[in-house]
């Protein structure tokens, strides 16, 4: 009987519980606390930006973010002064806009502004935070069903843009830029670099606007190429050369860590493509791999990686190389630019003082890095597009995006790159004004396309990721491994 | 006794009607939990339905099945699933018993390494999988450096298509080998002991008692714990899709991790479903035989 009752008691505690948890399938909603990361399903903790939580996110390349206290200058903190007197900033007063956000710098060095936006505007913000792939699939989930659960998000063009922008999800922002009811007089758009804008476009339209940019560079150890009297790197096969120096002057030591993992693999490998003077595909649309320039960059890459790489390098990305660089493990890194943080965190790293940041050097048919843009984008199927665009303007603003920039975000703005703060910070640091030079040069000469043309950028990026890692394996020569991929990706939807 | 009569059959009718009633909430919850999603990827497996793309699912009939068959990373994954549960099961079953006979008996220290023997089942296997990753790197973990310091050879472990199998397996086999122990130990527990008396007084060797008493005593238990483990090993997932997602080149690619990596990265859900259709098949598959081989061993 005893246990009959306790069992009894027990099942009404749990129905009791039961009752009292929200339905499981909606979604938590957050009351309106924007600067916190309120109840996402994901681990609530504010990501540190110190550390990146997916290959193209980006950490905050500098220990301007201090994750442990609340990154407001006490300039910062004053509520954003609108630019304009004839603009009116309330006219969507009073509607509620729900945010879907990664974690990520971006996230967290932007959010300490937003009681500036909701008192500036009226505009309520409600925030939920995601890990990077947990807000992919929500958001796609959320995209097919037509859904209007949020209104804004933060999108990764160079991956999911033409597939979205095809399937209408994107909320077309032409009309509201050339409105000067929506768009302030100052917004001055022409102030975004060529590079990161044009990724924000598909067939000439404005699926979004570019918030941080990103690219591969060259990270190398200035103590070690001294020591071994390596010169500076002139041209890209300079990078096989002072790899071998180096380990030949320091036995053990990896020469030049970067990307195997085949799904994170097209980023750092884009570039050298094209410094061989091809692009992915032709003006046919062809894949261009198997070209003979496309195999002179596909030799080149895939015995960098074998002969002078990490062992096991077919499962590197980011975080494997960056570790292995910053425990002064690898004479050189190539990887994205926003891993500069992780690399010189003096919580972790050997190598603080030690290290040296350049764009790729040029090859003999060309230099054209990679640039990466972050966008945010406003939801089709939104009911509050106007409040949406106006935050829009408002996060990406000169002004905005100069403050940004200050806690290490790489603006896509030049002006932020300008103003006397921003030089000041980088006056006496001699590491903060290489890695902004090789930004800025990224910037402005980069090339959007990360992974070879297609709609389902995933896809194609890991067929030919496993075709180099093929050939870094020795399982395939070159030629017999990306004569399969051109045909593969001849057929991928464009 | 007139008067009575209709209370009687009103009380039937509830005594028949009760039944039906209690059972309702569990009946409609396993009908909407397990019915629903069941049918729904069956539908899904007989459509093409790419996530994102404009246009609505369109019929393709059993071309997804077809497609599988046509796939080599698919049969991949099957060779690789098939790997682990044979290969993985019998290490299991081998070692766990091995050690849970240990467990049972009474020797000084087995209170200890009884309660470590929980920790490995009850960690989840994500952090496992991220432990285990960073100590397998080729140039910065653990393993390669233990391997160097005894003048060893390091090896790739995860990132060759040669090792990464059995450093997979490894990790498998230390996870859950001691729950199984654990099991075995719970049943050497209820073992009765007159049989072994007997044994003694026919002057049975220790290894004849083991071969012809305590096995076959154990058998119920180890077919339950080869039945729990059938299930898992079948449909392993999180620690290889955290330590290797797969590679290098899907060579460590199971059923489950290509049927996320269809639906969730390349959006093809279609092609998924029909994928986790095939693996619930060849689970139950299995599930059944080890089941009719219980019937056989109870019975």
């Amino acid at each position: 009987m005893k246990r009959i009752a306790l069992f009894t008691l027990l099942l009404a505690v749990l129905l009791l519980v039961a009752c009292a948890t929200p339905e499981p399938t909606k979604a938590p909603v957050p009351t309106a606390v924007p600067a916190q990361p309120t109840k996402a399903p994901e681990p609530t903790k504010a990501p540190e930006p110190t550390k990146a939580p997916a290959p193209t996110s980006a950490p905050a390349p500098t220990t301007a973010v201090q994750p442990t206290k609340a990154p407001e200058p006490t300039k910062a903190a004053e509520p954003t002064k609108a630019p304009a007197a004839t603009f009116d900033w309330k006219q969507r007063a009073g509607d509620t806009l729900v945010l879907y956000l990664p974690q990520h710098p971006w996230t967290t060095a932007i959010q300490p502004f937003f009681p500036d936006f909701e008192k500036q505007t009226g505009i309520k913000l409600e925030v939920q935070t995601f890990a990077e792939a947990q807000l992919r699939d929500k958001v796609l989930i959320a995209l097919q069903a037509k859904s209007s659960e949020f209104d804004f998000w933060m999108s990764l063009k160079s991956r999911e843009g033409l597939k979205y922008y095809r399937a209408n999800y994107y909320e077309l922002l032409d009309k509201y830029l050339a409105d000067p009811k929506l768009t302030p007089p100052d917004y001055n758009v022409k102030d975004f670099a060529a590079g990161p804008f044009g990724g924000e476009k598909f067939e000439n339209k404005l699926t979004g606007l570019p918030i941080i940019i990103e690219g591969p560079v060259v990270f190398y150890r200035k103590d070690l190429f001294d020591a071994a009297k390596i010169p500076a790197l002139k041209k890209i096969e300079d990078l096989e050369t002072a790899a071998a120096a180096c380990m030949k002057a320091n036995p053990g030591i990896t020469g030049v860590t970067l990307r195997g993992d085949p799904n994170a693999i097209a980023y750092t490998f884009g570039p050298f493509l094209r410094a061989f003077g091809v692009n992915y595909r032709d003006a046919n649309g062809k894949s261009q791999l198997s070209s003979p320039n496309g195999l002179k960059a596909v030799e080149y890459y895939t015995k960098l990686a074998r002969d002078y790489g990490p062992p096991g390098v077919v499962t590197y990305s980011f975080a494997q190389s960056s570790a292995l660089f910053g425990g002064g493990n690898a004479c050189m890194e190539i990887e994205s630019s926003n891993e500069l943080s992780t690399i010189v965190d003096p919580k972790s790293s050997k190598v603080v003082g030690k290290v040296g940041v350049m764009p790729y050097p040029p090859g003999p048919g060309g230099d054209v890095p990679t640039v990466l843009q972050w966008g945010v984008s406003i939801n089709a199927n939104s009911k509050k597009k106007e409040a949406a665009w106006l935050f829009a303007v408002w996060a990406t603003s000169q002004e905005m995006q100069a403050k940004l920039q200050l806690k290490g975000i790489a603006s896509p703005r030049s002006s932020s790159w300008e103003t006397p703060d921003w030089k000041a910070q980088l006056a006496g640091d001699a590491l903060r004004a290489e890695w902004a030079a090789a930004v800025k040069y990224v910037a402005e000469k980069g090339s959007g396309e990360v992974g070879p043309p297609a709609i389902e950028q995933p896809t194609v990026r890991k067929i030919m990721g496993d075709a180099l890692d093929a050939v870094i394996l020795g399982q395939k020569s070159a030629a017999e491994a990306m004569k399969a991929v051109d045909v593969e990706l001849d057929k991928a939807e464009r | 006794m007139q008067g009575t009569q209709p209370r009687e059959s009103w009380l039937s009718a509830t005594d028949r009607l009760a039944p039906l009633l209690m059972l309702a909430p569990a009946t409609i919850f396993t009908l909407l939990m397990i019915g629903f999603p069941f049918v729904y990827a069956g539908y899904l497996s007989l459509h093409k339905l790419t996530l994102g793309s404009p246009t609505p699912p369109i019929f393709v009939g059993l071309d997804n099945y077809f497609k599988a068959l046509d796939d080599p990373v698919f049969w991949t994954a099957l060779r690789v699933n098939l790997f682990f549960y044979a290969v993985g099961l019998l290490l299991e079953l081998v070692l766990g018993t091995y050690i849970g006979i240990l467990f049972g008996q009474p020797l000084r220290g087995v209170a200890v390494a009884r309660v470590l023997a929980v920790f490995p089942a009850v960690i989840p296997s994500v952090a496992i999988g991220l432990v285990f990753a960073q100590m397998f790197d080729p140039a910065q973990g653990l393993f390669n450096f233990g391997l160097r310091a005894l003048g060893q050879r390091p090896l790739a472990w995860l990132a060759a298509p040669n090792t990464v199998l059995q450093s997979l397996l490894l990790v498998e086999v230390w996870q859950w080998t001691p729950f199984i122990a654990l099991i075995v130990m719970g049943a050497m527990q209820t073992l009765p002991t007159e049989p072994y008396e007997a044994a003694v007084i026919d002057g049975a060797s220790g290894w004849q008692i083991l071969r012809y008493l305590t096995l076959p005593l154990l058998r119920p238990a180890i077919v339950v714990a080869a039945m729990l483990r059938t299930v898992d090993l079948m449909r392993i997932f999180d620690s290889v899709y955290i330590m290797t997602q797969g590679g290098p080149i899907n060579s460590s690619m199971t059923l489950n991790v290509y049927a996320f990596t269809q639906g969730f990265l390349f959006s093809q859900f279609g092609y998924a479903s029909a994928i986790m259709l095939v693996l619930l098949a060849l689970t139950a598959l299995a599930s059944a035989s080890l089941g009719a081989l219980r019937r056989r061993s109870s019975g």
